[in-house]
This record gives structure tokens, C-alpha cells and sequence, in this order.
């Protein structure tokens, strides 16, 4: 019947033929600055339906002034010096953009370090899996994405080797150039597959870009001003684009050089789409649509890499609502739902609500008489009041110092192998919870601490000091929610950090030093005993041998001094970057969605694009303007109408899995889980500890949560591994999927058997206290799902029941049913 | 001549002997008492069988046993070695001074190691009979200043006491150990031990729970070290008046028999009640660093030079200008703070430094000094760096003390730092001295509890001593007060070969030469068996020029001889 008056509800599906409303061109103005370069404009019209679509192929374009030409789809090159204004027509419809050209005369010659590796680009010689891979192909390396040309001008006009090790070339150095006969330069020859070539044929003889690289060998293959300003980043136009099945919309790079100037490189980029089912793309970076889904389109160039957003959206639904928004996170989640007509599913009925704020604010189950007592009232601000109640309960700092003990790594092994040194980390962390302590002084203790304090235990895995790639690469990831770790050993694949920047991170850890139990960053201009046994405090680049010097990823300026912690001032920078507020906002929120609006949490890249990146910035800008406040984050999340969203899903968002139009369920953590279902029994666990004082080993006091364990691992518990405790040896992944040992558990392990028959538990209880058969039901229902049965549940349970004879023994397969449900064993 | 074979003799007919297993005790609970008051204590350990009395050691109380029982064993355990219980009866003078004094048992197995009885001002409270394992049964302390005495007697265990304070009030929480750290060495994780914790809760209750506890306060030590103690001290002022709750517990959850605790509660801001001594060792950041240490040392050496007193300097960061031997003086206050001082060698000298640092020391404090030769190159400094031997990893350490030959003449310099560059303190305080070295014997320990001695057996002690500073005389070990047919004889034990390390870098400037002297211990066959025990004093003399000089440490244990 729900479903039925849910589909009465919804709005009717529909394909208008809407009107043109509004039209706009963009850039709205653009500057070309010589010969060679050109310019893309776009048309975007808004249509009576309130969607946007690119109109640029169907617009009537006209330069007013002949100092330009139209080149292609709105592709404008100069031909002299001038302003001029470009007009767009479509139905009636009219947009201006104003051009400016300058330099449309002086001579050009072609430069490697601009067109030619522009070519190698968006041809793809230079890709991860082609010459741009860790050690190349066929022994010719170029640079991921042309990310150092001087090294590939290098590599082309003097040839040899690449060796991943070391700097030396290997073999005989053969030219890929022949500057006396161009035409029979290795560099063509190959590209146009006229002598065998693996890869293939990449070039058209008599191509243009045949005949560039032709005119540029003729020229004598000049590299280009050195000196030139560098392409620093890409912009893509639109971040998200959003069209209808089968639709299709350009995209406009605009390229951002060191010194401030602008040029468009739409047809200088190389173009890939992670999902091709969803879309493809063309070489002009032209999207068309495929299937209703979200992906990504990868752009390329000049060792820039960026990324937009993809939509392909379903029927236009006739009479979209208005939707209900509680914060600033509704806006942005609803502008999205609109855009892509997918409804959000009905708000999360206040037993569902319940149920998820406990255990997703505290990770703790609320008691029948809580329950109670919550669906009972009519306070229209209940929700809101409970949420506050919860971020200021002892559980809340019981549970958020146990994640935290998770991402910080809170573990014995990894913390000196010191059960002393273990525990004082964790005290460390509940304070900061307790005291709500703003999280980037948090981040800053742990990145730049020394001495003896309880976070530098976290710099001593196995009672030695990590190695700087080992630590910066965990800073990074927890802090920056970042994985370097690829650019260790070459330029990463799929990211723009060059080996060179992952090793000059790694250099601000490189003088963190054990002294005695201590840790301290050794400073640059003391031997302090280093020359007493050989020793050198230098980190050595793996691949040149030089020593690395720190840097950041941005090349900032900071004031490290000889004697000084640089790890402080890493600390400052880090926390001061966008990434640091953008990838922890991201971190709760996937928390409390079960999937972040980058995910994995810790994996931002370009070629992993948030799905909603306004909304990042703006809880990004929130959480900066709240002083780093935790809580306040959370409270903000959790009182949105998008968190507070049924699990059910509607027949707009069924398949809809990244927009939040409906709660994701998803399993419970095995330390929640095990209190949960202690919390259902009424009977405690007995959690022993591996760790001894010579005489005994320890045993948590009775009625010690799993959450509440320092370090879960050194505890025996076959539930805890059986269902993922994480041992934290590195950053926790976590995983919730089912297997077939935890069946086995469920079936016959201590956790849901022998518990139940042992007396003074929630069964046992009722059962003395002369509990009728629905009591007992309602009760476990209360505690475990947070629900009354429903009348059909009841009737079917007495049924049950009424068929056997020992009704004790009935009674617990009751609740052995019950918590081993899915609907318990799930946060929906 | 005669004796020496005698001994051999005797040590050989030892090895054939039946082996007599020494008494052990091996917590007393309760261990604390008020003064002027009596008690009684259940004294746990092994081999007490016919305990007849305790021997005190000059403590300001008397201790009459009241009976021996073994201890019943619960039903499924099994035990190895019996375990007795000795009802103890405690009677406290009126004008005990509060401290802790040990006591030993007398047995027919000899004398047992000691443990300590510690007297109070306050009247002693005991954790009454039944569970207190939770806020409804929790001990109540009716009133601040007190003093609980209780066990964790089992694995998991929590004992709760509530209190109640004004707000605004704040109390000092001690929780001192009856099982406290004995061993002299070994890993942490295996020396038995009650490390305490102590935990504070208030009875806020949450949503989820009304009875729910609030943990507001806990603490325990953060440095696991070798024989210091591992009682819980914590400080805490509460804002708001009400019922709070104080938790007990072992840190990491252990608990037993022997797992006695006081638990002390005291208004104000009171410091530990154990504090550590200043060290004599040489190396030791805690040792007293005074003007006299030249005189002292040539002392220790076996010779009677008077030195001048030491001047002292206050350390400043700009250059000072001080003569040798000088003490520098001075507080690392602010983050990378440096002090420096400068000092002339106008001929070549063998030179020491030694830092004090009297109110914290490595790892919270850790001082750092450099020395800049003439030419302006680092020449050493008090980081001792070494190549381990399994992975040949470079490995370094701060050293209290620092010895080395200045053979270039002219100006030093010695820049003075914290190593890590954040830390900083008021409590940062240290004194360098910058001397002549003085050959002297350093560290003395002897390895000696109590000796128990089966007619015709013998027993060895080592003694372990340090050269300090090219020391290079002789060092005598005398046995004093031996009882008749008991006599000490010189001997060497076995020394493992040890594999050489990879590179110790300079270690003669970080470390003493260690060497070790063996007595052995006989009795005669036909020596009187003891009926109390014998106060021995191991005294141990530099001896320079053939000189015995003054004595550099004693000590005394009890000795009894056992009939067989």
C-alpha cells in the first residue's frame, strides 16, 4: 500500500518539448594572443523545462569584424590585431562574446616545449601506458602527460635509455630526430607506423600535426623559451555537465600559466571518459550521452591533469517538486537531484531516523524506553534536540575516540610495541574528542610532534622510527585524503604529483631521528655524532642520488630553518590548504553516508572527482568558518533533510548510488556490532587482553565496550576477527561485506549461541519478571531494530510460538533470529 | 692458601648438595598502617613454612606472626610451588615518621627478600568484603583526607569509591602498588608488577543511559622504566560540587592475590609521595652537581687533593667567557632557545662535561650540548651515536656525562639546546659542568639481596664497578661482620662472549670501562647455624699507590646460616 501512494505521489514522467528561454556564450570575452592560438566558445541555452543544455552545434555563430574567422563549431582564429564581438543565435535567442586578438601577425615558430609536446599529449604517446609508464616503452621514456619537457626534449633529440634507479642513460644514445632528413626521423616514422611500431599508428601522414612536427624538425627543433611561463592548471567548462540521453555537450579547457595569462587549450588536450558506457568523448572534447548514469572525463595537458563531472539524466519529470531544505547541504544535494530529475526518497521515519543517528553520532543502540519514548513525542524539534543530546553524551566520546584510534592508528605494534606508549596516544585522542579540541590544532600536534609526547608514539612502528615515505605518505593520506604513495618510485599514473614532489614531501620527515625513546628532527647544521660512525642525515633521491631538500606540493615558500622542526612547518601549510578542511569535511561525510562525496574517503585524484564539488567547498568554507569544529560538522550533516532520508528507494533514485537521494545501508563495524548485540542480550562481553605484566595477562573490567578497547587487536575475540576489526597496521580499510566464516559464527560461534542460554540477560529477565509473549517480542524489537513489530511480525511470532513446547528455548531462537538478521546487522 | 681450597672444597661438595629454595614473600596486604595504631596483614608467599619472625630492620613498629596456613586452592588450579599465607600483627609507634620500611621473614629456609610496610599519618581504611565493582556498590569515603587499602584480586577487576567535593575543590589521588616493580632489567612487558591506574568519573549519566559514568579524569605514568615506580599520581579540580567516583584498576586489566593497592586522598595539589632520590651514579641526569665535585671525585679516586670550588655561571645566549672548571647554569624556557659559553684551552687537556638536570630529565627534558673548536668545527657533543649490531642502523642517545682530550689550543665554544626544537619549560632547568677529568671508580652495585647459606655451601655476590676517567687503580671488596665459619673468598664467574657490535662510534667518551668483583660466600660445614639473621656490610675501597682510600659504597644484607 506504501508503494502504491508513493507512486501516486510522484510526479508524472514526461519529454516536453521545451522552450529556448535564455541564451549566454562562453567565455563572455577572451583574449587570443597570436598567431597560432585559438579560441572555443560555447552556447548554453536555458529552456523552458529550467534545464540548461549546450546549444553550440545547433547556434548560428558571426563575427562582426573580419580580424577573425571562424575556424570550426565556434572556433575562432585571428587574423589581425582588434576587438571584435562574436554572436551566437538559436530560436530567436541572442548571446555576445567580446574577442580581443593581439599578436596575430608576429612570427611563431614552432617549439617543442608548447606544440610539440602539446602533440605527444593529446595523441597519447606520452600516457601512463605508453611511453609516459614508469620505465617508458620500447625504451623510449617520455614524461607522464608532458609533465617535464625539458626531459623529453632531452630523450628526443639526444636519444639513449631511461632507468627507473638512476639518472644514467642506458645504451647507446640514438637520436629520435634526424635533422638532416626530418621526414626520416624515428619521431615520425614510428607515429605514423611506417616502421613498425607497437603502439601503433598515432599520426595521419600530412596530418596537421604531421606537418608541425615536420615544420618544427625543419626548423631545427628548437626547444622553445625556456623561460616561458609554465601551465600551472586546468579549468574545464563545465564541471559538471548534464544532459539528456543521447544529448551531447562540448567542453572548454582553459589553461592557467605561472604568469597569470590564459589561453584555451580545448583542442590541446587529450580527452578520457572512466566510464564509456555512460558517455564518450571526442578528440574536440565533444560529450555525448549514453545511458543514464554519472562518470568522469578526464582532460590532459602539458602535465596538467583535471577532471569534470558527467551526468546523463533520465526522463524530465513534469512538475519536479520543490524540495524540502533543511541547510546549505540540501541546496546543493537538491540543485543536484533537480538537475538529474531524481526525487529524493520520503523522509527517514522517526524509527529509522533513531536508529541511525545513535549509531552513526555513538555507534550505540538506544534502549527500548528511549525508543519508546522518542516515537512517542511531538515535539517537531525532536530531532534536532536528540542530535544534540547525542554529540554531547559520554558515547559520542566513547565512539569518535574509537574511530579516531582507527584513522590515528592506535595500536601497540605501531606504537613503540609500547602497551604504555599505546595507551597515552589513545588518552590523547579521547581528549581531544572530550574537549572537542578544533581539528586542525589536532592535525598540527600529530604531524610536527617530538619528544615524548603521547602522538609521536605514532613515528615509532615496531619501537623504530618510520622512514619519510612511510610518514608522509600516512600525513598525507589521513590529512589531505590523498594517496602519494604511487610517486615513490615514478610520476604518478593517474595524479599530477611527479616523483620529485612525493620525495620533497618526504623530505620534511627526513630528519626525524629516535633519540634514545624520543623522537626530534635532527637539525641540518649539527653532526650531533653522525660523522662518529659514517652516518648521513640526508634523504637521497632514489633515482638521481641528490639530496632532497623539502618542499610542498605547491612550491610555497616556507620558513624552515637549519635548527628548526620542518615538520611544523609543514604541519601549518598543510592545515592552512583547501585539502586539508575539503578531505576531513569529506571523511565525516562519508561516515555518515556510507560513501563519500569523494570515495574512497582518502582517495582524492583528478581522475576521481567529487560528485558534488560545491557542496565540498561550501561544508569545506563551513567547517574553516567554525574553527575546525567536529561536532559542529556533524550536527550540521545530520540535521540536513538529506541525512535524515529514507533507506526506500523511490522509481526515480532505485539505481542512484553517489546523489544521497536515498540513505545507502550498509554493514555495522565489528566492534559496533559485537556492543550492539551485548546491548540486545543484556549480557556483557569478556574481552582478554594479550598484554601481561609478567605474572597475568589483562582482562577489560566488566561491561567494558568493544568501542571502548585502546586497541581492539590485542584483544581475543573470534567475533571481532571473524567480522574485520582492523589491526591497524596501516590506515584502516575497513570491510563490512559478509563472508562465509561470519555464516558459521551466526550459526554456531559463542557470540550468538552460548549467550543466549546464560542467565541474567535482557530474556532472562522477562522471562522471571512473568513477561507475556508480545512484551518479550516488543521489547527485543525496541532494542534491536528500534521498532515495534508490526501487527503481521506479531502474528507471525505468536504463531510460532504457539507450535512449540518449550517456549524458553522458542524464545531464544527468537532473538538468535533476530540479531542475526540483516535488518540488525545493517545501518539503514 | 689454605682457605682458597678450603673453599674450592666446599663449593664442590655444594654443587652435590640437595638445593635449599630461598623463602619469597610475596605481597603483604594491607601494607599500609596508621601510626600508633595496630593491624593486622596476610603476608603471601612461598617456602614460609615455620616462619618464626620478622625481622623489622630498625622500622618504628613491631610484627608478631599470629599463625601460618597454606594457601586453599580453588578448585581446577593447580600450583607448582605451595603458597603460604603469614598472619601478620602490626603495631605502629606513636612518633613513626611516615615512610616506607621493609620487613623480612625469618624461616627455616632463611630470611626472605623484603617488602615494605608503609606507615601514615591517616587513619587506614580497608576495602570492605564483597564487589565494589560498580557506581551502586561503591566504597563511600565519607571524608578527604583517607586512606582505602584494597586488592584487584582477580583479572578485570574495578574497584569504585565515591566522594563527594565543593565545587571548585581540588584533590590530589594517589594510588601506590603492594606489587610494586622488582626486577633490576628485563622488558617491561615481563617484569611482575601492578601497575595501578586510577580513573575519575562523575555520575552525569547520558541519554542512553541514567546511571551512566562520565570519565572526566585519568591517570597513569607514561615512562615504563626500570625501578621507578609505577604508582598512579593524578591532580584534578572539579568545577561543579557533587558525588564523584574514583576508579581502580590494573593498567591493561590484571589482577591476583598480590594485587594490593592504597588508595590516598588528599585536598590540594599534593606532590607524589615517592619522589626520586638524587643519584650518585656518574651518568645519571639526577645526581647533585656541586662546587665541591672535584674534591669528591679525586676522593672516589683514592686520593685526598683539594680542589677549589667550582664557579658557577649563569647561561646566557649570548657568548660568556668562563675558566675551568665552571658550572653553567640555566633554564631552557622558549622553543629552540640556545645558551652559549666559551672557554680557552691554552694547553692539552682532558676534558669532561656533565650535565644536572634536577626537575626533568630525558625523555621530557633532553639536554643537548655542542662543543665548536677553535676552528669552528663541531667537535662533539653528548649524543652518543652507534651502529646496531642486527641491522646496522644508525642509532643515538643523550648522555648525562661526556669525557674527551682537547689537544687543539684556543677559544671552545659550547652551545647548550634542548634536542627536539618545540619543547620548552620552565622546569627545563640544567647546570653543566665543563672540568679536568679526575680519575675516580664510579657506579658500585652489588648484586645482594639476602643470603641464605646451607652449612658446607657457598654462595657468590658480584660487584659490579665503573673506571671513570682512566681510573686505574684497584678496588677492594671487603665482607664485614661475617658470623664464625662463615668465610669470603675471592672468585671468577663464567663471561659470555658477546658478538661485537658493528660500531659503537666513540663510546669511550660516553661510556665507563665496566669491570665486576665475585666474592663467594662460605660456611663451613660445622658453622653455626644461625637462629636470627646476621647484618653483613659489603664495603667496597679504591686502592691507588697501594693505599686503600675512602669507602665508595656499602651495603648490608641479612646472612643466616642454615642448619641441615
Amino acid at each position: 500500500m506504501k508503494l502504491i501512494l508513493l507512486l501516486c505521489a510522484l510526479p508524472t514522467i514526461a519529454w516536453p518539448a521545451a522552450k529556448v528561454i535564455s541564451l549566454r556564450t562562453v567565455p563572455a570575452q577572451a583574449t587570443i594572443q597570436g598567431a597560432r592560438a585559438t579560441q572555443q566558445f560555447l552556447a548554453i541555452a536555458k529552456f523552458s523545462d529550467g534545464a540548461e543544455r549546450d546549444v553550440t552545434a545547433q547556434a548560428e555563430w558571426r563575427i562582426d569584424k573580419p580580424i577573425a574567422k571562424l575556424t570550426g563549431t565556434a572556433r575562432v582564429a585571428p587574423l589581425a590585431d582588434g576587438t571584435a564581438t562574436l554572436q551566437a543565435t538559436l530560436a530567436g535567442a541572442q548571446a555576445r562574446s567580446l574577442i580581443k586578438i593581439t599578436n596575430a601577425t608576429a612570427s611563431q615558430p614552432v617549439s617543442f616545449r608548447r606544440e610539440i609536446a602539446g602533440i605527444l599529449t593529446t595523441r597519447g604517446c606520452n600516457n601512463a601506458i605508453c611511453h609516459g609508464g614508469v620505465k617508458g616503452q620500447g625504451g623510449f621514456k617520455l614524461s607522464a602527460n608532458a609533465l617535464y619537457p625539458a626531459d623529453d626534449y632531452d630523450w628526443i633529440l639526444k636519444g639513449g635509455g631511461y632507468q627507473v634507479l638512476t639518472s644514467e642513460v642506458k645504451g647507446e644514445r640514438i637520436p629520435r630526430v634526424d635533422l638532416k632528413n626530418p621526414q626520416q626521423s624515428l619521431l615520425l616514422s614510428k607515429a605514423t607506423n611506417t616502421k613498425p611500431h607497437a603502439g601503433g599508428k598515432r599520426l595521419e601522414l600530412d596530418g596537421d600535426d604531421y606537418k608541425t612536427i615536420l615544420a618544427w624538425l625543419q626548423n631545427g627543433a628548437p626547444f622553445g623559451d625556456k623561460n616561458a611561463a609554465s601551465l600551472t592548471r586546468l579549468d574545464i567548462f563545465p564541471s559538471m555537465a548534464v544532459m539528456p540521453l543521447e544529448g551531447q555537450h562540448r567542453l572548454l579547457v582553459t589553461a592557467h600559466f605561472s604568469d597569470n595569462h590564459t589561453e584555451d587549450y580545448t583542442h590541446q588536450a587529450l580527452y578520457t571518459i572512466n566510464d564509456g558506457e555512460v558517455a564518450s568523448v571526442s578528440a574536440a572534447g565533444v560529450i555525448t550521452a549514453k545511458r543514464r548514469g554519472e562518470t568522469a572525463i578526464l582532460v590532459r595537458a602539458a602535465g596538467q591533469l583535471a577532471s569534470a563531472g558527467v551526468g546523463v539524466t533520465g526522463a524530465p519529470l513534469t512538475n519536479y517538486p520543490k524540495l524540502t531544505s533543511n541547510n546549505f547541504i540540501d541546496d546543493h544535494i537538491n540543485d543536484k537531484l533537480r538537475r538529474f530529475q531524481i526525487l529524493p526518497s520520503d523522509p527517514a521515519t522517526d524509527s529509522e531516523f533513531l536508529r541511525r543517528i545513535c549509531l552513526d553520532l555513538t555507534g550505540t543502540l538506544p534502549p527500548p524506553a528511549r525508543v519508546r519514548e522518542f516515537l512517542a513525542s511531538r515535539d517537531p524539534s525532536k530531532r534536532s534536540k536528540l542530535i544534540d543530546a547525542l554529540i554531547g553524551s559520554p558515547e559520542f566520546v566513547d565512539y569518535w575516540t574509537f574511530r579516531y584510534a582507527d584513522l590515528f592508528r592506535v595500536s601497540i605494534f605501531a606504537n613503540a610495541l609500547s602497551a604504555k606508549g599505546m595507551a597515552e596516544y589513545w588518552e590523547w585522542i579521547r581528549n581531544n574528542i572530550d574537549t572537542n579540541r578544533p581539528y586542525d590544532e589536532v592535525a598540527r600536534e600529530r604531524i610536527a610532534i617530538e619528544g615524548y609526547k603521547p602522538p609521536s608514539r605514532h613515528f615509532l612502528p615496531y619501537a623504530v622510527i618510520a622512514t619519510p615515505q612511510e610518514a608522509m605518505g600516512e600525513q598525507v593520506r589521513v590529512f589531505f585524503g590523498r594517496r602519494m604513495d604511487c610517486a615513490q618510485c615514478h610520476n604518478h599514473p593517474y595524479e599530477n604529483w611527479s616523483q620529485d614532489q612525493f620525495w620533497g614531501m618526504a623530505a620534511f620527515f627526513s630528519r626525524m631521528f629516535r633519540m634514545g625513546s624520543i623522537v626530534m628532527d635532527h637539525p641540518t647544521n649539527m653532526d650531533l655524532g653522525t660523522k662518529d660512525v659514517g652516518g648521513s642525515m640526508d634523504l637521497l633521491h632514489p633515482r638521481t642520488k641528490a639530496a632532497v631538500k623539502p618542499a610542498v606540493l605547491d612550491n610555497a615558500k616556507l620558513a624552515i630553518t637549519p635548527e628548526g622542526n620542518p615538520r611544523r612547518e609543514l604541519a601549518r601549510w598543510m592545515t592552512s590548504h583547501p585539502y586539508f578542511a575539503e578531505s576531513t569535511v569529506n571523511r565525516i561525510w562519508g561516515h555518515f553516508f556510507a560513501r563519500g562525496i569523494v570515495d574512497p574517503v582518502d582517495d582524492f585524484r583528478s581522475t576521481n572527482p567529487p560528485t558534488h564539488p560545491e557542496l565540498l567547498a561550501a561544508l569545506g568554507a563551513d567547517f574553516v568558518k567554525h574553527r575546525y569544529d567536529l561536532r559542529h560538522l556533524m550536527r550540521t550533516i545530520a540535521n540536513s533533510r538529506t541525512y535524515q532520508t529514507s533507506h526506500k528507494p523511490n522509481s526515480t533514485n532505485r539505481d542512484d548510488v553517489v546523489n544521497y537521494s536515498r540513505a545507502l545501508p550498509r554493514g555495522i563495524d565489528a566492534e559496533v556490532l559485537l556492543d550492539a548485540v551485548t546491548d540486545v542480550t543484556g549480557l556483557p562481553e569478556a574481552f582478554s587482553t594479550a598484554i601481561t605484566d609478567g605474572a597475568t595477562v589483562g582482562q577489560a573490567p566488566t561491561g567494558t565496550r568493544a568501542i571502548q578497547l585502546r586497541d581492539p587487536d590485542t584483544f581475543y575475540s573470534r567475533f571481532l576477527e571473524l567480522y574485520g576489526r582492523a589491526n591497524r597496521g596501516a590506515v584502516p580499510e575497513r570491510s563490512n561485506k559478509p563472508n562465509l566464516s561470519q555464516a558459521l559464527h551466526l550459526l554456531a560461534g559463542s557470540t550468538y549461541t552460548d549467550r543466549l542460554s546464560r542467565p541474567n540477560g535482557r530474556l532472562a529477565k522477562l522471562l522471571a519478571a512473568g513477561a507475556p509473549d508480545e512484551t518479550i517480542f516488543t521489547e527485543f524489537y525496541l532494542a534491536a531494530l528500534t521498532r515495534a513489530p508490526d501487527a503481521a511480525e506479531l502474528s507471525e511470532l505468536k504463531s510460532v510460538l504457539a507450535q512449540r513446547t518449550d517456549r524458553e528455548a522458542a524464545l531464544r531462537e527468537f532473538v538468535w533470529a533476530l540479531i542475526s538478521s540483516r535488518e540488525f546487522a545493517e545501518n539503514h | 692458601m689454605y682457605a682458597y681450597w678450603a673453599a674450592l672444597g666446599l663449593l664442590s661438595l655444594a654443587a652435590s648438595a640437595q638445593t635449599r629454595v630461598d623463602p619469597r614473600a610475596l605481597s603483604i596486604h594491607p601494607f599500609t598502617g596508621q601510626r600508633g595504631t595496630t593491624f593486622t596483614a596476610k603476608l603471601r608467599g612461598t617456602n614460609l613454612a615455620g616462619a618464626s619472625a620478622v625481622a623489622p630492620n630498625n622500622a618504628p613498629f613491631q610484627i608478631t606472626i599470629e599463625g601460618i596456613e597454606p594457601e586453599p586452592l580453588e578448585p581446577g588450579i593447580t600450583r607448582r610451588t605451595p603458597v603460604d599465607l603469614v598472619k601478620l600483627r602490626v603495631t605502629i609507634n606513636p612518633d613513626a615518621k611516615p615512610g616506607r620500611y621493609p620487613i623480612r621473614l625469618i624461616t627455616r629456609n632463611g630470611i626472605s627478600n623484603a617488602l615494605p610496610i608503609h606507615v601514615s599519618e591517616h587513619a587506614q581504611n580497608i576495602e570492605p568484603e564483597g564487589p565494589h565493582e560498580s557506581r551502586d556498590n561503591a566504597v563511600r569515603i565519607p571524608s578527604i583526607p583517607a586512606v582505602f587499602t584494597g586488592k584487584i584480586a582477580r583479572r578485570g577487576e574495578a574497584d569504585y569509591y565515591s566522594f563527594h567535593v565543593a565545587a571548585g575543590q581540588t584533590l590530589t589521588f594517589e594510588l601506590l602498588s603492594g606489587l610494586p616493580q622488582t626486577a633490576a632489567g628485563g622488558s617491561a612487558a615481563t617484569i611482575p608488577n601492578f601497575d595501578p591506574a586510577i580513573t575519575v568519573y562523575e555520575p552525569a549519566g547520558s541519554w542512553f543511559d541514567p546511571a551512566r559514568l562520565k570519565r572526566i579524569a585519568y591517570n597513569d605514568e607514561p615512562v615504563w622504566v626500570i625501578g621507578k615506580p609505577t604508582d598512579a599520581h593524578l591532580v584534578h579540580t572539579f568545577d561543579k560540587a557533587g558525588d564523584y567516583l574514583v576508579r581502580i584498576e590494573s593498567f591493561a586489566g590484571q589482577g591476583g592475590p598480590d594485587y594490593s593497592y592504597a588508595l590516598k586522598i588528599a585536598s590540594g595539589a599534593q606532590p607524589p609521595s615517592w619522589h626520586d632520590t638524587p643519584g650518585i651514579d656518574d651518568r645519571s641526569w639526577s645526581r647533585r652537581i656541586e662546587s665541591t665535585r672535584l674534591t669528591k671525585l679525586a676522593e672516589r679516586g683514592g686520593k685526598q687533593d683539594k680542589h677549589p670550588s667550582i664557579e658557577t655561571y649563569r647561561a646566557t645566549p649570548e657568548p660568556t667567557p668562563v675558566k675551568l672548571p665552571a658550572t653553567i647554569e640555566g633554564t631552557i624556557a622558549q622553543p629552540t632557545e640556545k645558551h652559549r659559553t666559551t672557554f680557552r684551552i691554552d694547553k692539552p687537556a682532558d676534558i669532561a662535561f656533565e650535565f644536572e638536570s634536577p626537575n626533568a630529565a630525558p625523555p621530557f627534558f633532553n639536554p643537548l650540548f655542542r662543543l665548536i673548536g677553535p676552528a669552528g668545527d663541531e667537535v662533539a657533543s653528548n649524543v652518543f651515536a652507534g651502529r646496531g649490531a642486527c641491522s646496522g642502523a644508525m642509532t643515538k642517545s643523550l648522555q648525562a656525562k661526556t669525557i674527551l682530550p682537547l689537544r687543539e689550543l684556543g677559544e671552545y665554544t659550547v652551545e647548550i639546546r634542548e634536542a627536539t626544537a618545540d619543547l620548552a619549560s620552565p622546569d627545563f632547568r640544567y647546570r653543566l659542568l665543563i672540568r679536568p677529568q679526575v680519575p675516580h671508580v664510579g657506579r658500585v652495585q652489588f648484586e645482594i639481596d639476602a643470603l641464605n647459606l646451607p652449612q658446607g655451601q657457598g654462595k657468590s655476590i658480584r660487584v659490579n664497578f665503573d673506571r671513570e676517567e682512566d681510573y686505574r687503580g684497584a678496588v677492594i671488596v671487603a665482607a664485614e661482620g661475617l658470623p664464625p665459619g662463615v668465610s669470603a673468598v675471592a672468585a671468577a664467574d663464567y663471561e659470555p662472549d658477546r658478538d661485537p657490535p658493528q660500531n659503537l662510534g666513540k663510546r669511550e667518551r660516553y661510556t665507563a670501562r665496566s669491570e665486576r668483583v665475585v666474592l663467594v660466600i662460605t660456611a663451613a660445614a660445622d658453622a653455626p647455624a644461625s637462629t636470627q639473621p646476621h647484618e653483613i656490610k659489603l664495603v667496597a675501597r679504591s686502592l691507588v699507590d697501594g693505599k686503600p682510600g675512602a669507602v665508595l659504597a656499602a651495603k648490608t644484607f641479612p646472612l643466616m646460616v642454615l642448619g641441615k
